[in-house]
């Protein structure tokens, strides 16, 4: 079973990793030239003027001081006020990372039946004309990148068909669905892309699944097929996809900044990009923890979901 | 004759500075609408209406309603007048904040929050009248004291305000004073014969805001302007709607939407699948709605220019007659017509575009001339040319500049290497020794529209300007500054205006070679779309073709 012992060494490495990446990101930002002031005024303001700006932000201050400003202030909870934005930082990460996420759902919902279903088929059928089809057809989709097969299907299923919205911002007020169906032309890139690899990843496993002993004793006791695939062939065989699915949220949450930016959404990753280029460190530091938060989380869980499904992790986690 | 008596009608409404435009008005010299444009520079408002210039909302009756659906790029900060630079946050700005005077790039200064200005004889002390009875969102009525404390704001150096190298030299601390409830004086650093544009909306950060505004304008966007706020939406937009209780012409749109967009491609996209109204334009844009009559491109000029500077005080560079063969190898018409698709008028090396009153018109147009520049490089001792490096920022046309300018000097034998830098890193600190802008031997910079030309010639020619990037001295040009600054009448200032075209021709210390027009795309259903060239966007005389 999973000790105590493991999961807190595991929680203790996940805060220094944290840890480290927010010195890293302060000590990365300094490289950048420019500072906050002279960004958010331009480089025709008067040096006074930044100067007064700077100082105001408390962005004169050596960077140690502004780290530990931030870091003792983020340990009581507080993620500092935006400098650009000159607004309180986690209301705004919040909202970016809700649009990110209800992106991610939307992305989930078609890619999972999607992926899982045609690994499953391709799996069963192996080496027939359906299972060539699936894979080839992934592997096509998986290497077109998805701001070319975003723009293409904002093209036809935007401009020339107008059966989806071009933006993926709903308007103001807009109720759940709404909100959903705007995303569905942002999503449907990821999707293409990810489903073909989420295919393979699937049925790899149900082909070894289905050459295992157990399937084979499952067969020999006279089980028939369905209940051969659903009890014993499936549970093995999904353990890789949701170690895959585990890591492609990270991905989803935080990486997808050319859909954003292609359909207007507000998300993580739009506000960490947008944050490095107008030098609000404080945003950034937010922002980037965030998304390390969700990288090392979402791995955790897929180790943490593999080894309950599989006996033999388990016992090598609890070593 | 008639043409007499309008003269003479002319004549009777102000005194001697007055006259002289309406001499040369009817000799010829000056045209109708720079005559009306001057006349609003004097303070003459009364006179550009009885003469039944067309001003805004005396436009054909048209239908009232709808909403108006903008897309604009995504703010670089908080939106807050004081330190706004950004196209998009100005665009937001325009529905609710206004101006003393609107500078309308058609019809020059229009009242807005101001009804009427003078100066003294010296052209130091400038006194507005308030228009009476105007109201901030929030039902306070507008007084002087909230003009001058708005003013009061802009030119303290510790407000982080951005318009502060705007007033440089212009107007200080202290400056701004209140006469009566509705009478605001400006005492000037020095003369200054065309001050009504710092208080217009070419210092975009001279919105008038209540006395006590304590830079959270986000949360009510608190102005006095013709919609009002519906609602805010940080990274991702804002609504508005019509202000009923606005001083002058109720909007005609019931609503403004405004759309936040990080890619210009994601705009021009949205345009064209009819989810928006109106967009920025930019060169790459054009292209996608090009010869499609369901989208129009709207344009105004503007003195927008990118500058090539020369630094005199710099081999190869330090020779004038250097300067002026690079000058002379450049076929400008073909810029214009190639590089900006003929949306921008030829440049003379100087920041006098011909759209301003003042511009002496009959300075030489300096044109290409290989032969001419053979023989000034080999009256400076380099027959074979010369290799330098042309240092300059990845935005906009100016890559494409750079390489215009690069095969061109290749005529004379000049060898230009590029140095293509991203735009901040370009920009650098922007104070000189840690500023490539500021620090290079050969660059291009561009600079915004400004309805007059005094920002340019202080800051990036006069010998301490701030952006002199020319690292430009020379007593006699900064003399020529102050004849032109004291200059109180059109003629005068297009004497002094004249001399310094000549100087800066003759010394060359920039390459000005076109200035460019402002562009916004449409869709053909929208009418009355009107905006300035740095980024106002007007939308209350916006009404809806009936198809």
């Amino acid at each position: 079973m999973l000790t105590g012992r493991t999961l807190s060494a595991r929680a203790a490495s996940l805060l220094l990793t944290l840890w480290l990446v927010s010195a890293l990101v302060f000590l990365a930002g300094q490289v950048l030239p420019g500072d906050v002031a002279r960004v958010m005024l331009g480089p025709f303001a008067d040096a006074q003027a930044v100067a007064a700006l700077n100082r105001q932000l408390g962005a004169d201050q050596p960077v140690l001081v502004q780290y530990w400003r931030w870091f003792s202030a983020a340990l009581g909870g507080d993620f500092g006020t935006s400098l650009s934005m000159r607004a309180p930082v986690a209301p705004f990460v919040l909202a970016s990372l809700g649009r990110s996420a209800a992106l991610a759902g939307i992305i989930l919902l078609f890619l999972v039946p999607l992926g899982v279903g045609a690994g499953i088929v391709a799996g069963l059928n192996q080496g027939r004309l359906t299972d060539r089809l699936i894979v080839l057809g992934g592997v096509s989709f998986g290497i077109v990148p998805d701001f070319v097969s975003g723009l293409l299907l904002l093209l036809v299923f935007g401009l020339w068909l107008n059966w989806l919205p071009i933006t993926g911002a709903a308007p103001d007020g807009a109720g759940f669905w709404t909100s959903g169906y705007y995303l569905i032309l942002p999503a449907l890139p990821l999707v293409l892309n990810l489903a073909g690899y989420l295919a393979r990843m699937t049925r790899a496993g149900v082909i070894e699944a289905l050459a295992a002993d157990y399937t084979r004793t499952a067969i020999l006791k006279g089980l028939d097929r369905r209940q051969v695939i659903i009890r014993h062939v499936l549970p093995n065989a999904l353990t890789p996809t949701i170690a895959v699915l585990a890591t492609q949220s990270g991905y989803m949450l935080g990486g997808l900044v050319v859909i954003e930016a292609l359909f207007g959404i507000q998300g993580l990753g739009n506000l960490v990009l947008n944050a490095a280029k107008s030098r609000d460190f404080p945003m950034l530091e937010a922002g980037v923890l965030v998304l390390a938060t969700i990288f090392v989380l979402s791995a955790a869980i897929g180790d943490l979901v593999q080894a309950l499904l599989d006996p033999r992790q388990r016992r090598r986690a609890s070593l | 004759m008639t043409k007499r008596n309008e003269i003479d009608a002319l004549r009777n409404l102000s005194g001697d500075i007055w006259n002289v435009a309406v001499d040369e008005y009817a000799k010829g010299y000056l045209k109708r609408r720079d005559l009306f444009k001057y006349a609003a520079l004097i303070g003459l408002t009364g006179f550009a209406a009885s003469q039944g210039l067309g001003f805004s909302g005396q436009a054909r009756a048209a239908t009232a309603g709808g909403t108006v659906r903008v897309g604009l790029g995504q703010p670089t900060k908080a939106i807050d007048p004081v330190t706004v630079t950004d196209p998009a946050s100005i665009g937001v700005l325009s529905q609710v904040g206004e101006y003393l005077i609107l500078d309308d790039p058609k019809d020059g200064l229009q009242p807005k929050l101001a009804l009427s200005w003078e100066a003294d004889e010296t052209a130091k002390r400038w006194t507005f009248k308030l228009r009476p009875g105007v109201k901030f969102h929030d039902g306070r009525t507008v007084t002087a004291k909230d003009v001058v404390a708005s003013f009061e704001r802009l030119v303290d150096p510790n407000s982080g305000s951005s318009a502060l190298s705007a007033y440089k030299g212009i107007l200080s601390k202290g400056g701004a004073k209140i006469v009566d409830d509705e009478t605001v004086a400006f005492d000037l650093d020095q003369s200054n014969s065309n001050f009504p544009f710092y208080v217009s909306s070419d210092v975009y950060n001279a919105v008038i805001l209540p006395a006590d505004y304590a830079g959270d304008f986000e949360k009510n966007f608190n102005g006095t302007g013709p919609f009002k706020l519906e609602s805010f939406r940080p990274k991702q937009g804002a609504s508005f709607v019509r202000n009923p209780d606005y001083w002058g012409d109720k909007a005609l749109p019931d609503r403004v939407e405004i759309k936040f967009f990080d890619d210009e491609q994601a705009q021009v996209v949205a345009l064209q699948a009819g989810q928006l109204d109106v967009i920025p334009s930019t060169t790459r844009l054009e292209l996608a709605i090009e010869g499609n009559a369901n989208f129009k491109l709207l344009s105004v000029q503007a003195s927008s220019h990118d500058a090539v500077h020369l630094r005199t005080d710099q081999a190869p560079f330090t020779d004038k007659r250097i300067r002026r063969a690079l000058a002379l190898t450049l076929d400008r018409e073909a810029i214009v017509k190639g590089l900006l698709k003929g949306r921008a008028i030829v440049g003379n090396d100087t920041p006098f575009a011909p759209i301003f009153p003042s511009a002496d018109s009959s300075v030489p147009q300096r044109k290409q001339d290989i032969a001419e520049a053979k023989r000034l490089l080999a009256e400076a001792g380099v027959p074979n040319g010369f290799e330098v490096t042309l240092t300059t920022e990845r935005a906009y046309d100016i890559p494409d500049y750079a390489v215009i300018i690069q095969n061109f000097a290749k005529k004379a034998g000049i060898d230009i290497k590029l140095n293509v830098l991203p735009q901040d890193a370009y920009y650098g600190s922007a104070t000189f020794g840690s500023s490539p802008w500021l620090d290079s031997n050969l660059g291009i910079t561009d600079f915004g529209h400004r309805g007059t030309p005094d920002i340019f010639l202080n800051a990036t020619l006069k010998s301490d300007g701030a952006w002199n990037s020319a690292h430009f001295k020379n007593a006699d040009y900064d003399a020529l500054l102050v004849e032109y600054g004291k200059a109180r009448d059109l003629q005068a200032q297009r004497i002094a205006a004249g001399k310094i075209q000549t100087l800066l021709l003759d010394e060359t210390p920039e390459i000005i070679s076109y200035f460019s027009q402002y562009s916004r795309i449409a869709s053909a259903k929208v009418e009355g779309v009107r905006f300035t060239a740095i980024s106002h966007l007007l939308l209350d005389r916006v009404s809806f073709v009936q198809a």
